[in-house]
């Protein structure tokens, strides 16, 4: 565990930690400044004196935010840093790997996009052999069988059980 | 008296066969997709949840409450075979539990788990029938500066005192709070934060929030550090115990349940401090403290009764007050608010048949546990070893089928998938997810009570004091916020205790002086290297 050329790394590695919990403490002053632009952007005439504006909540958020952003960024200056989540899957020794996390990202974007013209059964069989293959999956056919099975059997199952239709876009007409 | 011809009422409701049915389905799913590693009882809930939307209110809460404590006890089970669990809360049971099934005796472990589950929900319920109305019988008379002061109570509570960074958890808060904001405000429809999309014009669907969080962050997150080849598992038969198990087993349970009902009773929640206080209790009062740390049965009773009495304690604020401190119970409210149910004192005045169905369909939703738990678990152990790539795949699979079913959008799923990047980024950077669920789920309804408070006396602040609950809340939110880290000072300054390296005792002890920043978490307190073998 504490071989020199580890220690060294590590020592970057938390260097690299600090600056991107920095990152962070920006983005929450980020969504403090969006709140604030939008809550300035209300108009709205106080008909009644005694009625709470719809501007007090959202200037209090921003405002805690903001405090939040200024601490975090303090805290994290000073040497402070959180540990990642931890769990039964999760081997923190990687790095993340960066390639999975944005292949399930853009095939849930595809998904969505894709909805109304492939339906419900191929997008949702797709994106779990998609996912099956990012996540190191090596089977290619059983995948595909599982991910077929899965979404036809829930598409029968929300229509027949739950009395809900998913679109079925392509297959209109098979299903 | 009326209390219990109610119960009696709402058994008679719920025995009905399709209600029976709905019931051992719930029990059965919610034990599948929570003994699944990785998923976690309010995860399971989230999952599951689109599955009530077809059915009418009576019958998805009598499902839901199987799912719930279903999901618990499949979590359970998860920690004794697989060790390392994913919900805080099992943290203590995996402790023993593991050493047992390693040392061959996972088949008592499980079944002290499972009874005890059952003896600390069923007293724990009964608790609930008994203390509910007393409740409900203070809270009907309370105004808006009380409910107010309670709300903000709750948000100090998870996002202060729970967790192991405040600025962390207040910043969660504020996340939650700003992403219960989106969409026209109640009183004068004012759109905030909608940035012209009209489909945001109504909120974020609170399925969507929970489904997100916990599922699409959770798998993303996973996905980013997945272990390769799966841990091992170990293989179990049919749950037993022996005549000695049951001697040592049922004081535990007993006392679990006292520790545990309280805790989550109080709406501070959270079964983390009462298992914790179950564990060293055991182990003190055991005629066989050289077991502990490796395998003993009591380690494994008392917590897993606490954890079980400390869910059931939680439904006290839940259903009385309407406020939600576990992550559970904040996804709970989500359902209860899908058939426009708001949970709260007035739940027992306007709808008390369903109160009460629901309570009794908790007593029966423990009992089937029981009994289908007990033969069932080897089949259950089978889950364990389902691969990974299809597991996160699934995952990922009901999520987007969930946020797309709550309103039939596609818009939903972009923000399923932008609020998993929130998701992943809270378990990147230690930020948790519970204060995030909880402020977006009450922040609306925080509003609405200051409002009210503010409109009774035209504006002027001092109306928040003007209930004595009010005052007194406050000030035990100053006494929670000022004497952590007041002890922790003192502490420092006379040199004693301490989080050096000691024996346990000392460190779950620096557990009660919360520590406010980079510290070392509960969990990591309690098992050092329990992961790194």
């Amino acid at each position: 565990m504490s071989s020199p050329s580890s220690e060294a790394a590590s020592g970057f590695r938390a260097r690299l930690r600090g600056r991107s919990e920095l990152g962070v403490a920006a983005l929450l002053a980020g969504i403090a400044i969006v709140i604030a632009v939008d809550t300035a952007n209300i108009r709205h005439t106080a008909i009644n004196a005694g009625v709470m504006g719809p501007q007090v909540v959202p200037t209090i958020i921003a405002t805690g935010l903001a405090l939040c952003a200024i601490a975090l960024a303090i805290s994290v200056l000073r040497g402070g840093h959180a540990d990642a989540e931890d769990g039964e899957d999760i081997d923190l020794s990687q790095k993340a790997h960066w390639p999975t996390v944005f292949g399930l990202g853009a095939l849930i974007l595809v998904f969505a996009l894709s909805m109304d013209f492939l339906g419900f059964v191929i997008g949702s069989a797709l994106l779990f052999y998609g996912s099956a293959l990012l996540l190191g999956s090596r089977r290619f056919v059983w995948a595909l069988v599982i991910g077929i099975l899965l979404a036809v059997g829930t598409f029968y199952g929300f229509v027949l059980g739950l009395g809900i239709n998913l679109p079925a876009g392509l297959l209109t007409g098979i299903l | 008296m009326e209390n219990l011809t109610l119960l009696m009422e709402g058994f008679g409701n719920a025995l009905t066969l399709q209600n029976l049915l709905f019931a051992l389905i719930g029990v059965l799913l919610g034990t599948a997709v929570g003994v699944l590693p990785g998923i976690g009882p309010a995860m399971t809930v989230a999952l599951l949840l689109p599955l009530t939307y077809a059915l009418d209110v009576t019958g998805s809460l009598i499902m839901f409450a199987g799912i719930y404590y279903g999901g618990m006890y499949g979590g359970s089970t998860t920690s004794i075979l697989l060790n390392t669990p994913g919900e805080s809360s099992s943290v203590v049971t995996a402790l023993e539990g593991n050493k047992m099934a390693k040392a061959g005796r996972g088949a008592q472990a499980l079944a002290t788990a499972a009874i005890g589950s059952f003896v600390a929900g069923t007293l724990a319920t009964g608790a609930l029938v008994l203390v509910a109305p007393f409740i409900v019988a203070i809270a009907i008379g309370l105004g808006a500066p009380s409910y107010f002061a309670l709300m903000v109570f709750a948000f100090v509570a998870v996002s202060a005192v729970l967790g192991s960074s405040r600025i962390r958890g207040l910043a969660s808060l504020f996340i939650g709070l700003t992403i219960g904001l989106v969409g026209l405000d109640a009183t004068t429809g004012q759109a905030r934060l909608t940035f012209g999309q009209p489909l945001l014009s109504g909120g974020i669907d609170v399925v969507v929030i929970a489904v997100a969080l916990f599922a699409v962050g959770e798998a993303l997150w996973i996905a980013a550090h997945l272990r390769h080849g799966t841990p091992p598992t170990i293989p179990v038969g049919v749950p037993w115990m022996g005549k000695d198990d049951w001697k040592r087993s049922w004081k535990p349970w007993l006392r679990g349940t006292v520790i545990g009902f309280p805790f989550g009773a109080i709406p501070a929640g959270g079964a983390e401090i009462p298992t914790f206080l179950s564990y060293v209790a055991e182990k003190k009062l055991s005629k066989h403290p050289e077991q502990f740390g490796h395998g003993a049965i009591e380690g494994v009773a008392g917590p897993e009764a606490a954890n079980n009495a400390s869910a059931a304690g939680t439904l006290v604020p839940l259903l009385t007050l309407g406020l939600p401190t576990t992550a559970t119970a904040a996804v709970m409210i989500a359902a209860f608010n899908q058939y426009g149910i708001h949970p709260g004192p007035m739940l027992f005045q306007t709808e008390p048949v369903l109160v009460w169905t629901l309570i009794a369909s908790l007593f029966i939703g423990n009992t089937l546990l029981l009994a289908l738990n007990l033969p069932l678990a080897p089949l259950w152990a089978k889950l364990l070893r389902i691969p990974r790539p299809y597991l996160y795949a699934g995952i990922l699979f009901f999520a987007t089928l969930g946020a797309y079913a709550a309103g039939m959008q596609t818009f939903n799923i972009l923000i399923l998938l932008l609020l998993g990047a929130l998701g992943y980024m809270a378990r990147r950077f230690g930020f948790p997810v519970l204060p995030i669920i909880v402020g977006a789920i009450l922040g609306p309804e925080m509003e609405r009570q200051l409002r009210r408070a503010l409109q009774i006396s035209a504006g002027d602040p001092a109306a928040l004091l003007s209930e004595p609950l009010a005052v007194v809340v406050y000030t035990v939110i100053v006494v929670f916020l000022v004497v952590p880290p007041l002890v922790k000072a003192l502490r420092r300054r006379f040199g004693g205790g301490g989080p050096t390296a000691g024996p346990p005792e000392d460190q779950f002890d620096a557990f009660g002086t919360q520590t406010s920043d980079g510290s070392a978490r509960v969990i990591q307190a309690v098992r050092p290297n329990s992961r790194r073998k």
